[in-house]
This record gives C-alpha cells, sequence and structure tokens, in this order.
C-alpha cells in the first residue's frame, strides 16, 4: 500500500490541482450522503413536506405581483381553513409548514386580523391585470406585511433551517427544491457507489480469469459479454426493471442496482481480460510459475494489484454511467420510484418549464452537473497519471 | 470476404442465441400474465389467457417456437395491449420514425465532431483547442434530459413565441419527407449537440495522436498544403478509429433515440417498447429487444468489413 502511494503515477495524479479540488468536491457529496444515511439530516418524509406556496423563486427573488397577490392568499387560507376547524387552538398549535408556525394570539385578535387582512386581499385582487399596476405594488407589500403578522416566523436555528429550505423556491407541490436536491445526492451516490464498485470487482475477477486460465473459461466469458453487450444498455435495463416490477423489491433501489450491475461489469471485463493477456506473459509471472505458486495465488497476488490502476479509471467512469443512467430511468418512471431523485425532478420539471419556472430543473441539473464534471475530471487525471498511451 | 461475413455470422449465432435466451428468461421471471391481468384476475382467466399465448407450454418449447419466428422474419403473434394487431405491423410502422431520427444525427454528428477534431487537433495546445476541450467537457457532464427539455422549450416553444410562426413542432409525428424539418429537425439538432461532447473530444485525441507520425512530418516536408494533410493524409489514417467511433455509438444512438422519441412522442421503436413495457404487452418487448440486438449485432459485422475496406492492411481471414 505504501508503496503504492509513492508511485509515480500516484505522484502524478495528486500533483493534478484540478484533480484534487474534483476529489474534495466529490468528497463533500460523499460527506452529505453520509450524513443523511447516518445522521438523518433530512428524512424521506421531508423531502414530501409542503414549505410554501407553489413553484416560489429561490433566493428569495420576488415573483410577478400576480403570484405574490396569489402567494399571499395562500398564506392568508391555510390560516383561515385551520380557525375553521372543529378544534380551531389545535389546528393552529400545528405548524402548517415545516418551521413556519402561526403566530399565537388571542383568537378575537386573529380572527379580527385575518378579517383585515382578507378585506385589503379581496381589494387588491379585484382590480384586473395586475401585473401591468407598479401603483399596486405598496399595496401588495402591505398585504404581504399583514399576512407575515399572521405567522410566527421562526427565529434562530430553526429560521436558518427555513430559510435553507426555501433558498431554491419550492415546486409545483410546494415542496422544497433545495431539500430535494440534496436528498437526491445520497440517492445517486449509493447507486453509483454500490453498481460502480460491484461491477468493477465482478468484472475485473471475471476478466482477469478468462484471461489467465483461457481454454473453455475464455470461451464462456467472452459469450457472456458478447450477449450482454449486443443489447442496447437503455433496453437491457429496462427490460431488467421490468423484471423486478410486481416484486417485493419494488420501490426499494434494488431492481436499479441489479440492473446496472448485469450491464456494467462488461467495460471493466474486457479492459481487464486485454490487460491481463498482456500482463501473463511477463517474465515475473513466468518466474511466479516457474517458483511453483498456485495458480490462484499467482491470479490474485501478483495480476489482479497490477492491474488496480484500471479499476480505478473505470470505477470512476462506470460512477458518471450509474448517476447518468440513473437519472434516465427515473425519468421514464422505471428506476427510484420512492422519495425523490434528480431523475424524478427533472421529470416534473418537464411541467413547469412550459410555464416558464426554472428553478427545479436548474437546481437538478447543476447539482448533477457538479458532479458528473468532478468525476470526467477524476477519470481524465487518473487517466493521464495511470494509462497515459491511453486515446 | 463472403467466407469471412458468413464465418462472423456462425460466430455470433450463440451469441444470439443467448440474447433472446437472456430476455425471454428475464421477462419470465416476474409472472407476465399475472402482470398484465393484475392482481385481481381469477385462476380461470389465467389460465384461458396462458393458453391462448402459448405461455402455458414449457420454456424450451416457447423459446424454440420464438426462434422460429425471429428467423423466419415472421411476428404473427398479437399484441396483448392491443388485441388483434399484430407484432409485425407495430414494428414496421415504428421503424420508419426511428431511422428518420438516427440516421440524420448519426451523420451530421459525425460529420461536425470530425472537423471540429481536425481543427482541435490543428491548433493543438492553442486557446481555441483548450476552448473547445473545456466545452466538451462541460458539455459531457449535463443530462441528455436537460438537453432535450431546455431544447425543446427554446427550440418549440420561445423561438415560435419570437418568430410568431410555427418552426418546429412541440411534439408529434407525421409521416413524409416534406414533415420531416418541422417535427424531426429539433430532436436531431438536440442529438446532435449532445453527441458532440463525447465525440468531438475522441475524434481530437486520435487526430492529436496521428499529427505526432512521421508521414505527417514527411508530408510537410515536401511542402504539402496544410488542408491537404488535414483531409487527406491524416483523416484516412484516422479511419480505423473513426469507424470504430462510429459504430459504437450506434447503441447509444438508439438509446438516445429511445429518449427523443419518449419525449417528442414520435411513435419510433424506442417509444413502442416504452410503451409496452408500461403496459406490460410481453410480445412486444420480446420482439422488440430482438431487433435491437440483431441490430447491434449487424453494425458489429459492418464494422469488421468496413475496416478492410478503408484499410489495406487489414486482411479479412
Amino acid at each position: 500500500m505504501k508503496r503504492f502511494l509513492q508511485s509515480r503515477g500516484v505522484r502524478k495524479f495528486r500533483r493534478n490541482k484540478l484533480a484534487m479540488a474534483a476529489l474534495s468536491v466529490i468528497s463533500i457529496y460523499m460527506g452529505v450522503t453520509m450524513a443523511i444515511l447516518g445522521f438523518d439530516l433530512f428524512t424521506l418524509s421531508e423531502t414530501s413536506e409542503r414549505v410554501g406556496p407553489n413553484t416560489t423563486p429561490g433566493f428569495f427573488q420576488l415573483s410577478s405581483p400576480e403570484k405574490r397577490l396569489q402567494d399571499c392568499e395562500f398564506y392568508i387560507d391555510l390560516v383561515d381553513s385551520a380557525m375553521n376547524r372543529s378544534n380551531p387552538e389545535a389546528a393552529i398549535r400545528e405548524s402548517p409548514l415545516a418551521e413556519l408556525t402561526i403566530a399565537s394570539m388571542p383568537m378575537e385578535e386573529r380572527e379580527e386580523k385575518l378579517d383585515e387582512t382578507w378585506a385589503l386581499y379581496e381589494e387588491i385582487a379585484d382590480t384586473e391585470n395586475v401585473d401591468e399596476r407598479p401603483d399596486l405594488l405598496p399595496e401588495i407589500e402591505k398585504l404581504e406585511t399583514m399576512t407575515a403578522a399572521l405567522y410566527r416566523q421562526p427565529e434562530g436555528l430553526a429560521g436558518k433551517v427555513y430559510q435553507f429550505r426555501r433558498c431554491l423556491g419550492t415546486d409545483r407541490q410546494g415542496r422544497s427544491i433545495m431539500v430535494r436536491a440534496v436528498y437526491s445526492i445520497k440517492v445517486a451516490i449509493l447507486i453509483g457507489l454500490v453498481t460502480s464498485l460491484i461491477s468493477v470487482i465482478f468484472g475485473s475477477i471475471l476478466g482477469a480469469s478468462a484471461a489467465f486460465f483461457g481454454g473453455w473459461v475464455d470461451h464462456i466469458v467472452i459469450w457472456l459479454y458478447s450477449t450482454f453487450s449486443s443489447i442496447p444498455n437503455l433496453v437491457l435495463l429496462t427490460v431488467l426493471v421490468y423484471m423486478f416490477t410486481g416484486s417485493t423489491f419494488d420501490g426499494t433501489l434494488i431492481p436499479v442496482y441489479a440492473a446496472f450491475c448485469m450491464t456494467f461489469w462488461i467495460g471493466p471485463c474486457r479492459l481487464i481480460r486485454g490487460e491481463v493477456l498482456k500482463i501473463r506473459e511477463l517474465e515475473y509471472v513466468q518466474a511466479a510459475t516457474a517458483l511453483g505458486f498456485n495458480r490462484f495465488y499467482i491470479l490474485l497476488k501478483h495480476i489482479l494489484p497490477n492491474t488496480a490502476h484500471l479499476m480505478f479509471i473505470n470505477f470512476s467512469l462506470l460512477f458518471i454511467g450509474a448517476i447518468k443512467s440513473e437519472v434516465i430511468l427515473s425519468f421514464l418512471g422505471l428506476g427510484v420510484k420512492k422519495g425523490p431523485s434528480w431523475g424524478i425532478m427533472i421529470n416534473q420539471a418537464g411541467q413547469e418549464v412550459i410555464n416558464g419556472f426554472f428553478w427545479q430543473i436548474g437546481a437538478a441539473t447543476v447539482f448533477m452537473f457538479v458532479l458528473v464534471l468532478c468525476f470526467n475530471i477524476l477519470t481524465d487525471a487518473l487517466q493521464d497519471a495511470f494509462d497515459p498511451k491511453h486515446v | 470476404m463472403w467466407a469471412y461475413i458468413f464465418r462472423k455470422l456462425i460466430y455470433n449465432i450463440p451469441i444470439y442465441l443467448g440474447i433472446i435466451l437472456l430476455m425471454m428468461a428475464a421477462l419470465r421471471v416476474n409472472d407476465p400474465i399475472w402482470a398484465y391481468l393484475g392482481k385481481y384476475a381469477n385462476q380461470e382467466r389465467y389460465d384461458a389467457f396462458a393458453h391462448q399465448t402459448g405461455l402455458d407450454q414449457p420454456f424450451v418449447v416457447q423459446y424454440a417456437s420464438f426462434l422460429k419466428d425471429v428467423f423466419q422474419l415472421n411476428f404473427s403473434t398479437e399484441s396483448w395491449d392491443k388485441p388483434g394487431v399484430e407484432v409485425g405491423a407495430i414494428l414496421k410502422r415504428a421503424i420508419v420514425p426511428s431511422l428518420a431520427l438516427t440516421v440524420p444525427a448519426l451523420v451530421i454528428t459525425s460529420v461536425i465532431s470530425i472537423c471540429i477534431g481536425l481543427l482541435a487537433s490543428f491548433y493543438r495546445g492553442s486557446k481555441i483547442d483548450q476552448g473547445l476541450v473545456i466545452l466538451a467537457v462541460l458539455g459531457m457532464s449535463i443530462s441528455f434530459l436537460v438537453y432535450i427539455i431546455i431544447g425543446q422549450y427554446f427550440g418549440a416553444y420561445w423561438l415560435n413565441q419570437k418568430m410568431e410562426t410555427e418552426l418546429f413542432a412541440i411534439a408529434g409525428y407525421e409521416p413524409g419527407l416534406l414533415n420531416w424539418p418541422r417535427y424531426c429537425l429539433l430532436p436531431v439538432l438536440i442529438s446532435v449537440i449532445v453527441a458532440m461532447g463525447y465525440d468531438t473530444r475522441f475524434y481530437r485525441a486520435v487526430m492529436v495522436e496521428e499529427c505526432t507520425r512521421d508521414y505527417i512530418t514527411t508530408a510537410q516536408a515536401k511542402g504539402a498544403s496544410r488542408k491537404k494533410i488535414m483531409f487527406v493524409h491524416m483523416l484516412k489514417n484516422a479511419m480505423i478509429p473513426i469507424i470504430t467511433r462510429i459504430m459504437i455509438t450506434l447503441p447509444f444512438l438508439i438509446t438516445g433515440s429511445i429518449l427523443l422519441e419518449w419525449y417528442f412522442n414520435i411513435p419510433g421503436m424506442g417509444r413502442t417498447l416504452l410503451t409496452a413495457i408500461n403496459a406490460k404487452d410481453c410480445p412486444i418487448i420480446q420482439v422488440f429487444t430482438a431487433m435491437f440486438a440483431a441490430l447491434l449485432i449487424c453494425t458489429n459485422i459492418l464494422t469488421d468489413i468496413l475496416y478492410a475496406v478503408v484499410d489495406p492492411r487489414v486482411r479479412l481471414s
């Protein structure tokens, strides 16, 4: 291990500043995944929780006056419906929008305030073409402050959390885009990590043994990977996922893992087989054979470690493939079914884009873009450092 | 040559048998009849349906009969979802729209990205080259879906509003050459833009490698013009990796067209397959996957033949 860390390739890789930056960004993503998995940073239920009105823009930008009016209506209506419940006191104590709670005050006072706000709202809403009336803006602002007075704005840590949830806006169902995008990191990293790890290990072992043992093992492995690779990737993925619909695994990530592993092992298998074909003719392998070592021992101890660089490169490549394929499968409704993922977000954003709302698709794209870009940079750096002859 | 093709075909037969076996087995892991009929169907209905479709026979018999159908290109089984319609008819209807998307996309992408690759390798190390490489990496990192959604919004919706005429349809398909630009040009353009990132990078790497060869120096010393070196000497010698690349991108093109067809509502093979998967329409899934695989195997064989055509050093023996 120590020798590996001091090898020329590793030193060259570590001198590559861009690659180190990419690696640190990837570790941030990994850290977020750990936080979600281990410390429940966000739970699944939080991703489907309503945090505000529908399709609010991110970074606390102001929407059009018409939309602001609608948002006010949404907030007032929430208080109104709580008041009309059979037990208004209890309904008011429940917080309707994550951290945001209805202000506690005597019932009569609240009723009075509510009526006032409704009156102002009606007044503004009665005028036509609110968007083209700049003189109404102060009125709308007044309405907004009056609406805000009905609520107790969260303070301290809760306030920060609430702001964080709202900072990229909300989708068509009033859910926090930020929380959904961050939660999707976990989904993407988990799928990438599990599938690329399993496929690289499985593919390498298969490829190495095919080349090393030759004969019928080689024939079977070649037949296997030619078979799998002769089916277009997406077709194979959809059929494999279809295989699991209705089974007990439906709704978990296991169908996706299985489908990806079954398609992704081909790449490393082919590559490692080619490399081992070259390596097994080298002198040190012949020396080991002459010394009478067990064949499995030679394969594990002398040959596989010398293909490690290819495994790293492939791991990185497959990670990108897994993330992208997950997004596409989820988009088609075959991948992740419970909870959010970037693919599901992009799928839902399709409807919003037609109305000119880009926050959800933008958030999902940026989160995914950064991760994939980092992996692309990492792959290039790994290739430069360990496999410079590769085109 | 013919002997070679024949041998290749024979060599690919066990692979094709394997594909069909794999696909049929995968479709039967989860009982397709229950999946189609739903949980609330009773046993009688199940038995009747199984008998009608021949799914009550042992797997080997089903396998053999399906193989017979494939090799005779006789797809007269009925679709489950659309009773009375033969799968073969559905397949026939779906091929043309798919080709209308994939063939232009493949040609345009290859031509443009080879030219850009040549350009970048010619100016290698300069600002233009670096800019192109960075652009390619950035373009590769964005999901295909985003290109589709944003492309559709700006190409078919925003542009139409600005120009006040309908240049591209938002979605849909109508047969006929005259209707092609209206329905297919936008998806083709999107597919070209997506593929550019990957292809340009690869072609640049190939050309850069080719640039350092001795014959280029010789040609330069003999006073050949830069244009001639680039387009005659280099391009000819880089043909093998270029062909490999084009053939490798074919399956990706197919998958890409599945998404495009899905989103732009074009009734091609990909869209039909996905609708069949959603409707649990087993016969269609089976036949379509078999066809996709056959297509891929044919391209593999074609690749090998093209090698020999392009490069006289390669012998088909």
